[in-house]
């Protein structure tokens, strides 16, 4: 498996990085979903494509210093999804159909960081309107930062 | 499969001293293949547990099996199969590493050096190092990697990973990942650090003052504690439900914390004038939620 961006709270790490340690104990989110979470952005994103092959369990637990058993758990879960597959005596890959479901994998991902955005709109009484007009311009302003940079 | 699946049980197992009750009716069932984080303040009886299980003291009242070994009856037994270390664990400063694993095998009828020599050398510790020279880091993965010698079916880790810098822990926990893997090896591991239960943790108990106040497994926990936030109007505060363990209200907005978390309950406190939420909680809030002595909850 080639090295890939692993995104997590707005900051790229590289995935094969000895530092990595993108698990935050001390956060409420349960640990198997910060994982789980974690591998559906970057199949969402791009980053890990179908037939890529992930770390074993236990690799994966030693690297995020996690306890395997919940590593297996969220393997488990994402292939209950359809979005890991194993191969006896290979070990676990993304799977191939994995391109419609990351699709709405977008959309929900994207939909939970909206929501928070939306509890604001409402406590901080912006009109809908406003909020709208609001995330225009920061699409637009992004649009514009990645034009500058390349 | 000993003992119904579970690697240590105990049953009401009390431990005083004098006057002092270091233990008091601590019943704990600690499943195989599980990593169980005992947690709890200083002083709360979690390394006179540990030593009750190694028969280095005996209990007062009670009794508890170790791999469906009674640990007063048959305490060899359960030495055989039970790897230790205890906390800035003494070890002989004139020794060499490989010294200490030979001695430490002489005191076992079975004895394997390989994984040894494969976390020494993959932590870069030489055999030929005295121990005396060894950092403190350095020496907790060394008692880490020779109480495996012997291929015990059970890690007793008491505060292995207290006062330990932080690269140093992170290391030492690795370890312990990489050694509980061994099929169906059970790790027992007791410390104040509630992140670092969190993170290799699946069961955990709460001791405080002698008391198992809880068990559970992780996820289990988690779903049952947690915070839930209404939004209101002023003028309809919503009840208390039964189970709450804190309420923080304003004047549009409750906050309350339960222990008996479930949609249902949810469901119950819904209103089409609310804006009704279920957060999580960190192992760390919920800890500092119930360990309050009269609160109990199990599995």
């Amino acid at each position: 498996m080639q090295p890939v961006l692993w995104y997590n709270t707005g900051v790229l790490v590289l995935w094969y990085s000895a530092m990595l340690d993108s698990v935050n104990p001390k956060s409420a989110i349960p640990i198997h979903r910060q994982i789980g979470d974690q591998i559906r952005r970057s199949v969402a994103a791009g980053l890990l494509e179908p037939g890529d092959q992930l770390p074993s369990v236990r690799e994966l637990a030693a690297r995020l210093l996690v306890n395997p058993n919940t590593v297996a758990k969220v393997y488990r879960d994402l292939e209950r999804d359809g979005l890991l597959e194993t191969r006896r005596g290979q070990g676990t890959f993304i799977s191939p159909e994995v391109a419609a479901l990351a699709e709405a994998d977008r959309r929900r991902l994207l939909a939970e960081q909206l929501e928070a955005a939306a509890r604001d709109v409402h406590a901080f009484g912006l009109s809908e309107k406003a909020a709208l007009d609001l995330f225009r311009e920061v699409l637009a302003n992004r649009r514009r930062g990645r034009q500058d940079k390349q | 499969m000993s003992e119904n699946g579970y690697a240590i049980t105990t049953d009401s197992l009390t431990k005083r001293f004098g006057r002092l009750a270091a233990l008091e009716d601590v019943s704990a069932h600690v499943p195989r293949g599980s990593i169980y984080g005992l947690m709890g303040p200083n002083g709360a009886g979690k390394t006179t547990f540990v030593r009750c299980l190694l028969n280095l003291i005996n209990p007062t009242r009670g009794s508890a099996t170790v791999l469906g070994h009674d640990v007063v009856r048959d305490p060899v037994a359960v030495r055989r199969r039970v790897g230790h270390v205890a906390a800035l664990q003494p070890l002989w400063d004139w020794m060499k590493v490989r010294e200490f694993a030979d001695f430490m095998a002489g005191c076992y009828p079975r004895w394997n050096p390989e994984p040894i020599s494969t976390i020494l050398s993959r932590v870069g510790i030489g055999q030929d190092a005295k121990i005396q020279t060894l950092s403190r880091g350095q020496r907790a993965l060394t008692a880490l990697a020779v109480s495996i010698g012997h291929e015990p079916d059970l890690l007793l880790l008491d505060e292995a990973l207290t006062g330990l810098d932080p690269i140093a822990r992170r290391e030492v926990l690795r370890n312990i990942i990489e050694a509980m893997h061994a099929e169906g090896r059970t790790v027992f591991i007791t410390g104040q650090d509630i992140a670092d239960m969190e993170r290799i943790c699946d069961h955990v108990g709460f001791l405080v003052k002698g008391r198992l106040i809880l068990e559970s497994t992780l996820d289990g926990l988690k779903a049952r504690v947690k915070r839930i936030r209404i939004e209101h109007p002023a003028d309809s505060q919503p009840e208390v439900p039964a189970g709450a363990v804190q309420v923080e209200r304003s004047a549009r907005e409750t906050l309350l914390t339960t222990r008996d978390f479930s949609p249902d309950l949810l469901e119950s406190l819904s209103e089409p004038s609310r804006r009704v939420e279920a957060l999580d909680l960190s192992l760390e809030d919920i800890f500092v939620h119930l360990a309050q002595p009269e609160l109990e909850i199990r599995a």
